[in-house]
Formats: structure tokens, C-alpha cells, sequence
């Protein structure tokens, strides 16, 4: 495994109380592979990121256990320094809005360029001829000229692709992208994922992609991880989650979504909102949603059952689920 | 669903261009960002046409005039056969009456320091004629209950709903004067998965209880599919193919929409290796700069001599204008050919009734 998370557990200190952000997050990945987070808003899926990559705000944040053992090492006994070292050079992150995650002032060739003189200690001209480079790599015409613009100067795709470039950079061993395309339109989002998908095979990096869209997620990831109220509900090969799920959260989520393919009379909606994280219900988070819910699941957390041997769901009921 | 198909809203030749001047004293215009630039559709009475586009395709512009919070440059907006695009003062503000709005982004189309019971009230303020003033607080509730929120939430704020409920309220809002016609402009793209469905769902029964006609502006086309009766696609300010739902999804002749259609992701992993993916090269041209001739030439990989000199016009394409069947709707493409690109429904694996599934138990 490249990467291991192992029962992560994030809050929050707000002035309204502990916000349980992450609860027990267990998942891994492995070099070449694609493992997408796959959940709602408030789900925990970016806390879960944000602390992979140390880049949690801590305070209001805290980690209150678990290990993430990257390439053996357990990430949150590092110091800060070294931890540093580990941020951009071994793994990198691609965000949702590539115009506020890159900074306005600065031009793209210089933001690219600072990769290889921080980590890599080269000049300011070296490092100029590595960014026309890397923005060739990921097909930005005439990179040589566009090298010195700003961020403003490139349109939603393209300043997309500059966030790939950088994440790229330092040829980490993971990504994490986070929701990457949302911002895009269909088309620009086809390009984007296709050129993420064939530069992470080209490098054989392993890639964590964060996402709430159910389309996206079949079209690359090889294992899905459903995360509800900071748990992992689900984690499963691709194909066996999408023929049958075995978690009454992810069959919700696959029913509720319109096709393009078919003209559904009415929409399947999952009942009721997300729980508040500040207040989640006890047994089972989902249960107050869950069409399937029984007196255990008010009572008892469902462990992570063993529904095959590599898959996984945290639901009492899963046999009857998985038969539908 | 409109089998008598009377048009309540007939729009042609709308154009909307905002002028680019150079100079502060003297102003001179330079150009134009051509926003909107010849549009034309019908929506009939009942029926729900949705439009989808990408960003910068000029959807919205359009939803603002028809809600006329933008003035046309130019063209007709009629409504049940009066054109309300030259209307002003009593009149204008009658016709208004008929055609509400419900904006996309709930967190900031909803005033913070205002009650929901305002809120929805408000357009009663506007046209007192429709409830009298001590009627007021009834109608509100009931309009609360409507859209599936509690009543007694009248004296709540937005701030204490979630994303879902407070498109309900802008729902909500947009019923209260009873119109004719409402416009949608990507009403559930801001909400999560779980809960886009049950304001669509919410839409749809709305829709048969108050036989209101919807223009459903969107960019996820499955969702438009979902809603909508008919389906306008934009590109560049202009309708580049229109037809019913399963003409356009099944039987696109528009090699933009062929191309939209196909960057879809179906959420079925198993239509990931035997699907044909239409990757357009390049980004949309800039509205300031419209290509000749054809505007979707410069991504459009069938491009000609012809597309650079002749503007295709948005008509029934030749190839098709003798026969009968799905692909004979109106497509401005001089080369208009059927391509099938959305996985098509019929079943390629016989379909096991009770799910015999690959999991153990």
C-alpha cells in the first residue's frame, strides 16, 4: 500500500460545540491506482484530504486519532519540517478552483517555477525552463509565451491544467484531487480528467479523487469509497458498487441520480437532510434516512463488514441490501 | 404532456449585446459582447423546454430578459401573443405578475435579515391586488406547506435552513403571485445529489398542480433530460439544435450536442469501454470575437469552406427534410448527420429481475 489511512478521527472546536468532522476513516491506495472519495457535502471526504496532506487548520482542527502510514511511515509523527518535505515533493493535491488556489500577483511561470527552487534548489532559469516544460505536458499551446502571464490571462480548463502541472511537478507518488473538474464545463472536464487519468498512468501514481459526482467516478476510479457523517459507509470495486450496492446510503445516492440515458418518470430522493455533525445520531448515522433501518441500527454502530474480500460495508443489513 | 400545444411564450430574434467603449469623457464603442445573438423558441402552455449551454453560452441572459431584468437589444418576447420585451410602467408590471423566477444559488437569492415570511411574502407588497393584506400570513403558510417545509417556520431566517430547503423557499416565492410561467435558472445545481432530487421531484409535482410552463435552465444535461418536455441547446449566444427530449438525446444531429452528449459521464462503469467519446479540442471563442459562418467551426471537426461563409440557420436540415422520424427536428448544421452517442437503453444484458448479484449471500 502506498498510502494507508488507518481509523482517522478530525473535529472541529466551534463555538457552538465539537463538530465530529472525520469519525474512523480506514482507506488505501496503491501505486497506479484510482480510489475515489465519493460523498456529500459535509461528509468529512476533504477533512479526510486536508489531513493526508497536513494542511488541516489546526486549531478549530484536531486529529484525535489514527495513523496515515505513507509508504510506511506514519505521517502524523512527523515534525512539521519533515512533513514539509513529504507536501509537494511525494504528494501533491489539485483543487477544485484553480483561480484561488493560484495567486494573482504572481505569474504562472514563477508559481510553477518555485517548485524547483524550494524543494529543488534550482535557479530562477532553470526553473523557468522546467515550468515551459511541464505546462507543454499538460498541452497548453504556446507555452513558451504564456509562461510569463497570470492566472487571469487563462480561461477555467486551462488554469485547471496549470494546477495539474504543478501537482505533477515534483513527480509525486500520490495525488489527491479534489473535486477537479466541478468548476468545469462537460467538455473542459472530459479533457481535464482524461489528461489526469493518462498522466497518472504515465507516472504510476497512485490518485485519490474526491468527488460527489457519480458519473466521474465510473467513468475512472477503480475502487469507490462512500463516506457518510465522516465514516466510510462503503469501499468496494467500481463495478460491483454500480451492480449492486450493499450499503442502503450508496443504493440512495445511485437511485437519486437522473440518467442521461433514461427518462425516469419520478426520482428515487434519499428523505431527510445530512445529519448535523455536531449531533449525530447514535447506532447508525444514516438510519433517521434509511428505508431499511431496524431498532439495532438506532442502537448499534455497524462495524465495517467483510462482503467480500475487497469489499466492505458499515451497514447491519447489507446481505439484504446487496439482494436489493 | 401539452397535447393541445398552445404557446404561451414565443421569443425570436432575441439578441443581447453589451457594448465595450474605450474613453471616459467622449465614449466610443469598440465592440460588443454578443451575449445573446438571435435566439428564438416557443414554450407552450404546460410544458417544461429546458436549455442547456455552457458557461458563457448566453442561458441566463436569456432567463434575465424574459423576467425582463435586462432590456433585449433587439427582438420579441411575447407572451401569450404580447410582445412585453417594449412594455413599460402598469402594464409591464401586470405582465410580470405571470413570469417569476427561481435563481440558482439559494445562499445568496434570499436576503439574510429577512424573515422567510417575507421573503415569500414580499411579492404581495408588489401586487397587493393578489391577497389583501390580513390574508397575507395564511398564504404564506400555505405556500410553505406547498413546497414541503414546515409552516410554523414562517419567523425563521435563511440562515437556519439547509441549501434544500432554501431553494424551497425560493420556490416558494416564485409561486406566491400563482404564475403562468416560471423560469429556473439551474435551480439544484448548487445542491448535493441526495437532494437535487427531491426539489425536482418537488418541481414536477408542482408543475401538474399549478399547470405551470417551466423554462428549466441548466448544464447537467441528465438533469434536463430528467424535466424537461423539450430541449434548446445554446452555444455561443445562439440555439444550435432544438427538439423533444429523445430527439435531441437519441437522435442528435448537431455535432456540438453530439459532442456535449458524449462528455457526459454516465455513472455505469461497464459503459466506459464501449462508449465513443467526442473530446472537442480547445476552449469556447470569446463572445467579443464570434467566428464567421458557423459559430461552432473553430472546435467542430467537420468544418468546411462552407461553415466559415454561410451561417447555418436553425431549420429542419435538408438531409432529413423529406423523412419522417426522431432526426428530422431542427439542427443549424450545414453537414447535419445522426450519430448516436448516448448508450442506448435497450437492455444488452437480459435484466434479472430480483438482483442476482456477484456478492456472497
Amino acid at each position: 500500500m502506498l498510502l494507508e489511512v488507518r481509523d482517522l478521527h478530525v473535529e472541529f472546536r466551534t463555538r457552538d460545540g465539537v463538530a465530529k468532522a472525520v469519525n474512523g476513516v480506514d482507506y488505501g491506495v496503491d501505486a497506479g491506482e484510482t480510489l475515489a472519495v465519493l460523498g456529500e457535502s459535509g461528509s468529512g471526504k476533504s477533512v479526510t484530504a486536508q489531513a493526508i496532506m497536513g494542511i488541516l487548520d489546526i486549531p478549530p482542527g484536531r486529529i484525535t486519532g489514527g495513523e496515515i502510514l505513507f509508504q510506511g511511515k506514519d505521517l502524523l509523527k512527523l515534525k512539521e519540517e519533515e512533513r514539509r518535505k513529504v507536501r509537494g515533493a511525494e504528494m501533491a493535491m489539485i483543487f477544485q478552483d484553480a483561480l484561488s488556489s493560484l495567486n494573482p500577483v504572481l505569474s504562472v511561470g514563477d508559481q510553477l517555477g518555485e517548485m524547483f527552487v524550494v524543494h529543488r534548489g534550482m535557479s530562477k532559469k532553470d526553473a523557468r525552463a522546467k515550468a515551459v516544460e511541464l505546462m507543454d505536458r499538460v498541452r497548453i499551446p504556446g507555452a513558451k509565451e504564456r509562461v510569463k502571464q497570470y492566472p487571469h490571462q487563462f480561461s477555467g480548463g486551462m488554469r485547471q491544467r496549470i494546477m495539474i502541472a504543478m501537482a505533477l511537478a515534483l513527480e509525486p507518488a500520490l495525488i489527491i484531487a479534489d473535486e477537479p473538474t466541478t468548476a468545469l464545463d462537460v467538455t473542459v472536464q472530459a479533457q481535464v480528467m482524461d489528461l489526469l487519468a493518462e498522466l497518472q498512468r504515465e507516472y504510476n501514481m497512485g490518485l485519490i479523487l474526491i468527488t460527489h459526482d457519480l458519473g466521474v467516478v465510473a467513468d475512472v476510479a477503480d475502487r469507490i469509497a462512500v463516506m457518510y457523517a465522516g465514516r466510510i459507509v462503503e469501499s468496494a470495486p467500481v463495478h460491483d458498487i454500480y451492480k449492486a450496492p450493499a450499503h442502503p446510503y450508496t443504493r440512495g445516492l445511485l437511485d437519486s441520480i437522473p440518467r442521461l440515458d433514461q427518462k425516469g418518470q419520478e426520482l428515487y430522493a434519499i428523505k431527510g437532510l445530512p445529519p448535523n455533525l455536531m449531533n449525530i445520531p447514535p447506532g447508525c448515522a444514516f438510519n433517521p434516512r434509511c428505508p431499511m433501518a431496524q431498532d439495532v441500527c438506532r442502537t448499534d454502530v455497524p462495524p465495517l463488514y467483510d462482503v467480500s474480500e475487497d469489499r466492505d460495508s458499515a451497514c447491519h443489513f447489507w446481505r439484504e441490501c446487496l439482494n436489493g | 404532456m401539452a397535447e393541445h400545444q398552445e404557446p404561451i411564450l414565443e421569443v425570436s430574434g432575441l439578441v443581447k449585446h453589451y457594448p465595450l467603449t474605450t474613453g471616459i469623457l467622449f465614449k466610443k464603442q469598440v465592440g460588443a459582447v454578443k451575449a445573446v445573438d438571435g435566439v428564438d423558441f416557443t414554450l407552450n402552455r404546460g410544458e417544461t423546454l429546458g436549455i442547456v449551454g455552457e458557461s458563457g453560452c448566453g442561458k441566463s441572459t436569456v432567463a434575465k430578459m424574459l423576467v425582463n431584468l435586462e432590456r433585449p437589444t433587439a427582438g420579441e418576447i411575447r407572451f401569450k401573443g404580447e410582445d412585453i420585451s417594449k412594455l413599460s410602467g402598469k402594464a409591464l408590471k401586470s405582465v410580470r405578475r405571470n413570469i417569476q423566477m427561481v435563481f440558482q444559488d439559494p445562499y445568496t437569492s434570499l436576503n439574510p435579515r429577512m424573515t422567510v415570511g417575507d421573503i415569500i411574502g414580499e411579492p404581495y407588497d408588489i401586487h397587493p391586488e393578489v391577497a389583501p393584506k390580513g390574508d397575507r400570513r395564511r398564504k404564506v403558510q400555505d405556500l410553505l406547506d406547498v413546497v414541503g417545509l414546515n409552516p410554523e417556520y414562517i419567523n425563521r431566517y435563511p440562515h437556519q435552513f439547509s441549501g434544500g430547503q432554501r431553494q424551497r423557499i425560493g420556490i416558494a416565492r416564485g409561486l406566491a403571485l400563482r404564475p403562468e410561467v416560471i423560469v429556473a435558472d439551474e435551480p439544484v445545481s448548487a445542491l448535493d445529489v441526495s437532494v437535487q432530487a427531491q426539489v425536482i421531484n418537488l418541481m414536477a409535482g408542482l408543475q401538474d398542480e399549478f399547470e405551470l410552463s417551466y423554462l428549466f435552465i441548466a448544464h447537467d444535461l441528465s438533469i434536463v433530460r430528467h424535466i424537461s418536455d423539450r430541449v434548446g441547446v445554446m452555444y455561443l449566444g445562439r440555439i444550435v439544435e432544438i427538439g423533444k427530449d429523445a430527439e435531441i438525446y437519441d437522435h442528435p444531429t448537431h455535432p456540438y450536442t453530439q459532442a456535449l452528449l458524449s462528455a457526459v459521464p454516465v455513472p455505469d462503469p461497464e459503459a466506459r469501454e464501449h462508449r465513443e467519446r467526442i473530446i472537442l479540442a480547445g476552449d469556447v471563442p470569446s463572445p467579443t470575437n464570434i467566428p464567421s459562418g458557423c459559430r461552432f467551426r473553430t472546435r467542430c471537426w467537420k468544418a468546411q469552406e462552407r461553415c466559415e461563409l454561410e451561417v447555418p440557420a436553425l431549420a429542419v436540415p435538408a438531409e432529413f427534410r423529406h423523412v419522417t422520424g426522431p432526426a428530422a427536428h431542427d439542427s443549424a448544421c450545414h453537414f447535419a448527420e445522426e450519430k448516436q452517442v448516448v448508450p442506448s437503453e435497450e437492455p444488452q444484458e437480459p435484466q434479472d429481475p430480483e438482483g442476482k448479484s456477484n456478492g456472497p449471500g
